[in-house]
C-alpha cells in the first residue's frame, strides 16, 4: 500500500524538479505541511485536491510568488532559491493561470515576446519581422494557424490559452504548470490541447496539471499527486489509479464532524421557487425549490456556476429567462426587489461585496434595512444604535463597540456583521455563498449555529459550500451544479461526500 | 486603426454640410487655414492619445503650453537665439511632464486631480511672470519661421505632420510603443514580464509635457507674442479629439490615426461654424456636445 | 471628528500667523469679509461634496454657477421679476444636474469625463449667451442677498449656515444620506444590499446642480453684475475646499462641515496673500499646490488604512 502511494521515477533518473518538505503557513491556517513533489522531464503530473487542500499555495511557492517557511526546491539535482517570479522564470518555470496575462490591444507576437522583443536597427525599435517569424514558428509547433498579427482581445479563451503556452515556450520553459486548463474549453479544443501537451512532453517538458476533472487523469496523466489538508497523501501512477480511489484519497476518512445538526423533519411552505432560470452570466434552465425550515445546499466544483446561480436568483446578475418566486410572488429585477421581498445574500467575497470595510459595524448592519426600519426616510441615530446593539448581542459579534470600523474585525465577526445586516433587514430567505471560508474552526461552529437557529425559526436557507463535510453536516438536501446547470438533487439519505463529488465531477467523455 | 470609420464618417458629414451651407468653406485657402489652425492641437493630441491609452489624463497641457509660450517669448525678447529659447520652453514643458508622471505614478494620485493641480501651478507661474500681460517684442526670427513654407506647406502644418509620423513610428515600431498599450491594457503582464513599468509610465507623461513645450514654437510664432492664457482650455480640445478619434479610457486601445481625424473634425467644426458666422463661444459648446455624442455612440456600440 | 479638529487647529494657526503679520487681519471688517467669501465658496462646494462622497465628481459646478447666474440676471432684468430670475437660475442649475446624472448612470460615462464635457459646453454657451455684454443694476432688495447684513453679519453667512444645517440633516439624518455614504464606501456592496444606486447617484448630481444654481443667485447678488466669466475661476477653489476639508476622492468619507472648514482655510490663505500684498497672480499656483497636497494626504491615508486590513 505504502509503495503504491509513493510512486517514484521508474529508472533512477534524476527528477527534473523536486520540491522537498515544503511547509507554508498563513495567519491561522497551515496551508502546506511538509509537502514533497517530484516532476520528471516529459511527464504529465496531475495535482489533485479539494479547494483549500493546498494546490495553489504549492504552485505559488514553485513560481516564486510565496516563500516557503521550510523546505527546498531542487532543479536538476541542485537546490535553487526563488525570491521572485522573475527567478522562477529564469530557471524555466512557467505558470498558466486561469486569468490570462495578455495585453488586449497588442498582437500575438507582441504578447508572446513582451519584455523580450528582438531589437531592431535603431535603438529602442523592435525587429518585427524576426518577432513575427519566431512567433509563427512557435505557433506552428503547437499546431495553431492563427495570424500573428491578430490582437489578443479578438481571441477566444482556447486560443488565448495557446498563446499563453507559446509565451511559456518562448521562455524555454522546462516545467509548465497549468491551472484548470480545460475549464473553459469545448471537447474538440480539449483534444487539441492534449495533442499539444503530448508534443510538449515529447520534448522533455514536465507538466504539472491541476484539474478537477478526474477522468482526464487516465486520458493524459502519467502520475498523480493528491493533496489533502495541506499534506501530500499519495503519489500514484495514473495507470493504477481509479476515479473512486482518487475520490477516496481526496476526501479521506469520514472526519469526526464538529457539528451535529438536528435536521428538518417537516419543511414548511415553499419559500423560493425557481423555474427554468436563464441569466446573462451563463446559468441555464435552473429549477429548484427551498422550503421554510430547510437548509438546501448547492454543491459543485469551483467554476461550476453555483455563485452565478445564487447571483441570478438574487438579481445581482441579469435574468434573461425563467422565473424566481419568493413566497409565491415573482421577483422584479435587481437586488432592490429581492431585498424588499425579504431575500438576503451573504456573498462569497465578504470584504469586497458584503461589507464597506471603512464604515462602522453599525453602519454596515443598518444599510440593507434602512427602508424597512425608517420608512419615512428620517434616520434616527438612537433607533439605529439600538438595532445594531441588539444584533451584535444576538449574534455575539466580537467588537468593543458598534462604532468600530469593520475592517478591524476578525473574519468570523465580519461574516456575522454581514448576516446581521440581513437580520436587521428582516430577511426570511438567506443565500449563503461559502459562509465559513477563511474563518477559524470555533467561529465556524457559531455560524452553523446561527444558520440552524434561522431555519428553526422558519426561515429558509440556500447554502453554497466547497467544503464537503460542512455541506453534509449542515444541509437537509442539496442540488449539484455542473457547467452552469443543475445536474442532480441529493436527498438527506444520499447526501454524502462521495456522491457529491461523483455528480459534481462526472464528465460525459 | 480599425475603429476609425466612425470618426471618419462624422468628419465627412461635417465637411459636406459646411461645404454646402458655408460659402468660402470649400476653398484651397480655407483648407490650408484649417490645417494651420489645427496644428497646435495635433501636437497636444498626439501625446494625449498615449496618456489616455494608459488610462490616464493630462489636464495641465493647456496651461503648460501657455507657460512655455511665455518663456519662449521672454527668451526671444531678451535677444537669445531661437534654438536656446525653444530648448528652454521644451525644458519647462518636460519638467511639468515629469512632475505629472511623478505625482500619478510615484505618489499614486488620480491623474485628473494631479494634473488639475499642476494646471493651477503652471497657470499661476505664467500669470506671475507676466503680470497678466503679453510678452511682445520677440523679434523677427520666429515670425519669419512661422510664415515660411517648406516645400510649399505652411510651417506649422509641416511640423504637425512630421510629429504625426514620428509618433506613428514610435507607437508601432518601438518597445516603448508596445508598453504604452500594455500600461493601460494589462499593467500586471508588463510587470510580470520584468519590464520597468513605472519608468515607462512616467515617460508617457513626460512626453506630453515636452510636446506642450515644443508646441509653444507654433503658438508664439502665430501670435508673435507670449500670453499667459493663450492656450487655456486647449487640453479639453485635445481630450475631445482623442475621444472622438476612438481611443478609449480602458484596456490600452488607441489610434493615432483616429486622433488625427478627431483633430481635423474639431478643426473643421470650428472653421465651419466660423464661416457660418456662428460665434466662437458656441463653438466651444459644440465641441462639448461633440464629445458627448461620441461617448453616446461609443457606449451604444459597447452594448 | 478628529479630522475636523486637526483642521480647526490649522485654521487657528493661520489666523494667529496672519494677525501677527498684519494689523488689518483681526478687524471685524476683514474677518466678516473672510467669512462671507468662505461662505460663497462653501455654497458651490457643498453640492460638489455630495458627488465626491459617492466616489464621483462634478467638475461642472463652476461653469454651472456661471451660466445659471447669467440666465438669472437676464431674466431678472428683462422681466423685472426677481422671482422669475431666481427660478430661472435655480431651474437651470437643476437641469444641468439632471443631465450630468443621466450621462453617468444611463450612459455609464465616467463622472469626471461627463462633467468635464459639461463644463466646457456650459462655458461656451455662457459666452455665446452673454455676447460679450455685462448685465448690471439689480434691485436693491435683491442685492441684500449678497451684500446685505443681518444683525451685523453678512447675509451670505446665513445662507451658508442654512446650507450647512440642511446638508448636515441630509447626510446624517436621512436614509438617503446614509445610502450615499454606503455607495461611496463600497458601491458593489451597497448595490448587493439593496441600495438603489442609480437613483441615489442621480439624486446627488441633481443636488449638486441645484446647489450650484442657488450659489449662482447669491453670487449674482454679491457681485451685482453678470458677465460670462463669472464661473471660470470657481471650480478649482471649490475642489480644493472639499479636498482640504477631508472628504476623500475615493468616496465614503467626509462631511459638509469639513468642506466648510476647508473653504475657510482656503479663504484665509487667499486673504493672507492679499493682506500681505502678494500678487494676486500667485493664487492659482497656491491653490494648485494645495490641491495636490490635499490629494496626496488622501491617498496616503487610504494606503495606510488598506495596509492594516
Amino acid at each position: 500500500m505504502a509503495d503504491r502511494y509513493n510512486s517514484s521515477p521508474v529508472n533512477d533518473v534524476t527528477p527534473l524538479l523536486e520540491m522537498r518538505g515544503i511547509s507554508k503557513s498563513f495567519p491561522g491556517v497551515r496551508a502546506l505541511d511538509d509537502v514533497s513533489l517530484t516532476a520528471i522531464a516529459g511527464e504529465v503530473h496531475f495535482l489533485l485536491g479539494q479547494n483549500g487542500a493546498g494546490k495553489s499555495t504549492l504552485m505559488r511557492v514553485l513560481c516564486g510568488a510565496h516563500h516557503p517557511d521550510a523546505g527546498e526546491i531542487v532543479l536538476d539535482g541542485a537546490p535553487v532559491r526563488l525570491t521572485s517570479p522573475a527567478d522562477a522564470r529564469r530557471i524555466g518555470v512557467a505558470v498558466i493561470f486561469q486569468e490570462f496575462s495578455l495585453v488586449p490591444y497588442l498582437n500575438l507576437a507582441q504578447n508572446i515576446f513582451l519584455g523580450r522583443e528582438p531589437r531592431g536597427i535603431l535603438p529602442g525599435t523592435v525587429n518585427h519581422r524576426k518577432m513575427h517569424a519566431d512567433a509563427r514558428r512557435l505557433l506552428d509547433t503547437l499546431g495553431v494557424d492563427l495570424d500573428t498579427r491578430t490582437l489578443a482581445h479578438e481571441l477566444g479563451v482556447a486560443q488565448q490559452q495557446v498563446v499563453e503556452i507559446a509565451k511559456a515556450l518562448s521562455q524555454d520553459a522546462r516545467i509548465l504548470v497549468m491551472d484548470e486548463p480545460t475549464a473553459a474549453l469545448s471537447d474538440h479544443e480539449i483534444d487539441r490541447l492534449f495533442a499539444r501537451i503530448r508534443a510538449l512532453t515529447a520534448e522533455g517538458v514536465a507538466i504539472i496539471y491541476i484539474s478537477h476533472r478526474l477522468q482526464e487523469v487516465a486520458a493524459i496523466g502519467d502520475r498523480v499527486t493528491v493533496l489533502r489538508d495541506g499534506k501530500n497523501v499519495a503519489t500514484l501512477n495514473s495507470s493504477q489509479a481509479t476515479v473512486n480511489e482518487l475520490v477516496h484519497l481526496m476526501v479521506g476518512r469520514q472526519v469526526e464532524t464538529i457539528y451535529r445538526r438536528k435536521f428538518c423533519e417537516q419543511p414548511g411552505d415553499v419559500v423560493l421557487d425557481v423555474r427554468a432560470l436563464d441569466a446573462d452570466n451563463g446559468v441555464q434552465g435552473a429549477s429548484l425549490t427551498v422550503r421554510a425550515g430547510e437548509v438546501v445546499g448547492l454543491a459543485g466544483v469551483v467554476g461550476a456556476g453555483r455563485s452565478e446561480l445564487a447571483r441570478a436568483i438574487f438579481g445581482a446578475d441579469r435574468v434573461v429567462g425563467g422565473s424566481v418566486r419568493v413566497n409565491g410572488q415573482p421577483l422584479g429585477r435587481g437586488p432592490v426587489s429581492a431585498v424588499r421581498a425579504g431575500v438576503g445574500l451573504v456573498p462569497e467575497s465578504r470584504k469586497t461585496e458584503g461589507l464597506a470595510l471603512m464604515r462602522s459595524v453599525e453602519d454596515n448592519i443598518l444599510v440593507a434595512g434602512l427602508r424597512k426600519i425608517f420608512p419615512s426616510g428620517w434616520y434616527c441615530a438612537r433607533a439605529a444604535a439600538h438595532v445594531a446593539a441588539d444584533i451584535v448581542s444576538r449574534l455575539r459579534i466580537a467588537t468593543p463597540s458598534t462604532g468600530r470600523l469593520t475592517r478591524f474585525l476578525s473574519g468570523g465577526s465580519q461574516q456575522k456583521v454581514v448576516i446581521g445586516k440581513w437580520f436587521a433587514a428582516g430577511s426570511r430567505f438567506f443565500i449563503f455563498d461559502e459562509p465559513t471560508r477563511g474563518i477559524d474552526v470555533g467561529a465556524k461552529a457559531e455560524i452553523y449555529g446561527v444558520i440552524e437557529k434561522l431555519v428553526a425559526d422558519g426561515a429558509a436557507v440556500l447554502m453554497i459550500s466547497s467544503e464537503l463535510p460542512e455541506m453534509v453536516a449542515v444541509c437537509d438536501r442539496a442540488y449539484v451544479v455542473r457547467d452552469k446547470r443543475i445536474v442532480g438533487e441529493l436527498t438527506r439519505a444520499d447526501l454524502n461526500e462521495a456522491n457529491i463529488l461523483r455528480l459534481a465531477m462526472h464528465h460525459d467523455a | 486603426m480599425r475603429s476609425v470609420p466612425g470618426a471618419a464618417y462624422l468628419l465627412a458629414i461635417l465637411v459636406v454640410v459646411f461645404a454646402i451651407f458655408g460659402s468660402g468653406f470649400a476653398t484651397m485657402a480655407n483648407v490650408l487655414n484649417i490645417g494651420v489652425q489645427s496644428s497646435v492641437l495635433l501636437l497636444l493630441a498626439l501625446p494625449m492619445t498615449l496618456i489616455i491609452m494608459t488610462e490616464g489624463l493630462d489636464l495641465s497641457m493647456g496651461a503648460v503650453l501657455s507657460l512655455a509660450g511665455v518663456v519662449l517669448a521672454w527668451m526671444l525678447m531678451h535677444e537669445h537665439g531661437l534654438p536656446i529659447a525653444l530648448a528652454a520652453a521644451a525644458g519647462v514643458g518636460l519638467a511639468f511632464g515629469v512632475a505629472n508622471g511623478g505625482l500619478v505614478v510615484g505618489l499614486g494620485l488620480p491623474p485628473f486631480v494631479a494634473t488639475l493641480g499642476t494646471l493651477g501651478i503652471a497657470q499661476g507661474l505664467a500669470l506671475v511672470i507676466t503680470g497678466g500681460q503679453s510678452v511682445t517684442g520677440i523679434g523677427d526670427a520666429l515670425p519669419a519661421l512661422y510664415e515660411s513654407r517648406p516645400a510649399g506647406i505652411p510651417f506649422s502644418m509641416a511640423i504637425a505632420v512630421a510629429a504625426f509620423f514620428v509618433f506613428r513610428f514610435t507607437l508601432s515600431q518601438t518597445r516603448f510603443g508596445s508598453y504604452v498599450s500594455a500600461l493601460g491594457g494589462n499593467r500586471e503582464a508588463l510587470v510580470l514580464a520584468g519590464v520597468r513599468a513605472n519608468a515607462y509610465h512616467v515617460s508617457v507623461y513626460a512626453l506630453g509635457g515636452a510636446m506642450a513645450g515644443l508646441a509653444a514654437l507654433l503658438l508664439t510664432g502665430r501670435m508673435s507674442a507670449g500670453h499667459p492664457t493663450a492656450a487655456i482650455g486647449m487640453e479639453f480640445d485635445a481630450v475631445a479629439a482623442v475621444i472622438v478619434g476612438g481611443t478609449s479610457f480602458e484596456r490600452g486601445k488607441g489610434s493615432l490615426g483616429g486622433t488625427l481625424i478627431g483633430v481635423l473634425t474639431i478643426g473643421v467644426l470650428k472653421n465651419g461654424l466660423n464661416v457660418l458666422a456662428i460665434p466662437s463661444s458656441l463653438q466651444v459648446a459644440s465641441i462639448g456636445v461633440l464629445v458627448i455624442v461620441a461617448l453616446v455612440i461609443d457606449s451604444g456600440l459597447k452594448k | 471628528m478628529k479630522a475636523i479638529a486637526y483642521r480647526l487647529v490649522a485654521v487657528a494657526l493661520i489666523c494667529a500667523g496672519l494677525s501677527l503679520s498684519t494689523d488689518v487681519f483681526l478687524t471685524s471688517a476683514n474677518l466678516l469679509n473672510v467669512l462671507r467669501q468662505a461662505s460663497l465658496t462653501f455654497l458651490i462646494a457643498s453640492g460638489l461634496t455630495l458627488t465626491i462622497l459617492t466616489g464621483g465628481l462634478d467638475l461642472s459646478v463652476g461653469a454651472n454657477v456661471g451660466l445659471s447666474a447669467c440666465l438669472a440676471a437676464t431674466v431678472m432684468t428683462s422681466t423685472g421679476s426677481i422671482a422669475l430670475g431666481v427660478g430661472a437660475g435655480l431651474g437651470f442649475g437643476v437641469l444641468v444636474g439632471v443631465l450630468n446624472g443621466l450621462m453617468i448612470t444611463l450612459l455609464k460615462v465616467p463622472p469626471f469625463i461627463a462633467t468635464y464635457g459639461m463644463l466646457w459646453t456650459l462655458n461656451g454657451v455662457t459666452y455665446w449667451f452673454m455676447g460679450g455684454e455685462t448685465i448690471h443694476g439689480f434691485s436693491a432688495g435683491f442685492r441684500q442677498l449678497g451684500s446685505g447684513y443681518g444683525l451685523g453679519v453678512p447675509v451670505p453667512i446665513y445662507v451658508m449656515a442654512a446650507f450647512l444645517v440642511a446638508g448636515g440633516i441630509f447626510t446624517r439624518y436621512t436614509t438617503f444620506g446614509h445610502e450615499v455614504y454606503a455607495i461611496g464606501a463600497n458601491r458593489e456592496a451597497a448595490r448587493l444590499s439593496g441600495v438603489p444606486v442609480r437613483a441615489r447617484l442621480n439624486l446627488v448630481y441633481i443636488l449638486s446642480g441645484a446647489m450650484a444654481g442657488l450659489a449662482a443667485i447669491v453670487y449674482l447678488a454679491r457681485l451685482n453684475s453678470a458677465e460670462a466669466d463669472i464661473g471660470e475661476a470657481l471650480t478649482l477653489p471649490a475642489i480644493a475646499a472639499v479636498l482640504v476639508g477631508g472628504t476623500s476622492l475615493f468616496g465614503g468619507a467626509g462631511s459638509l462641515s469639513g468642506t466648510l472648514v476647508g473653504a475657510l482655510i482656503l479663504t484665509l490663505v487667499v486673504n493672507g496673500m492679499n493682506l500681505l500684498a502678494v500678487d494676486a497672480n500667485w493664487q492659482p499656483l497656491v491653490t494648485g499646490v494645495i490641491v495636490i497636497l490635499a490629494v496626496w494626504i488622501d491617498v496616503m491615508t487610504r494606503q495606510r488604512a488598506e495596509a492594516r486590513v
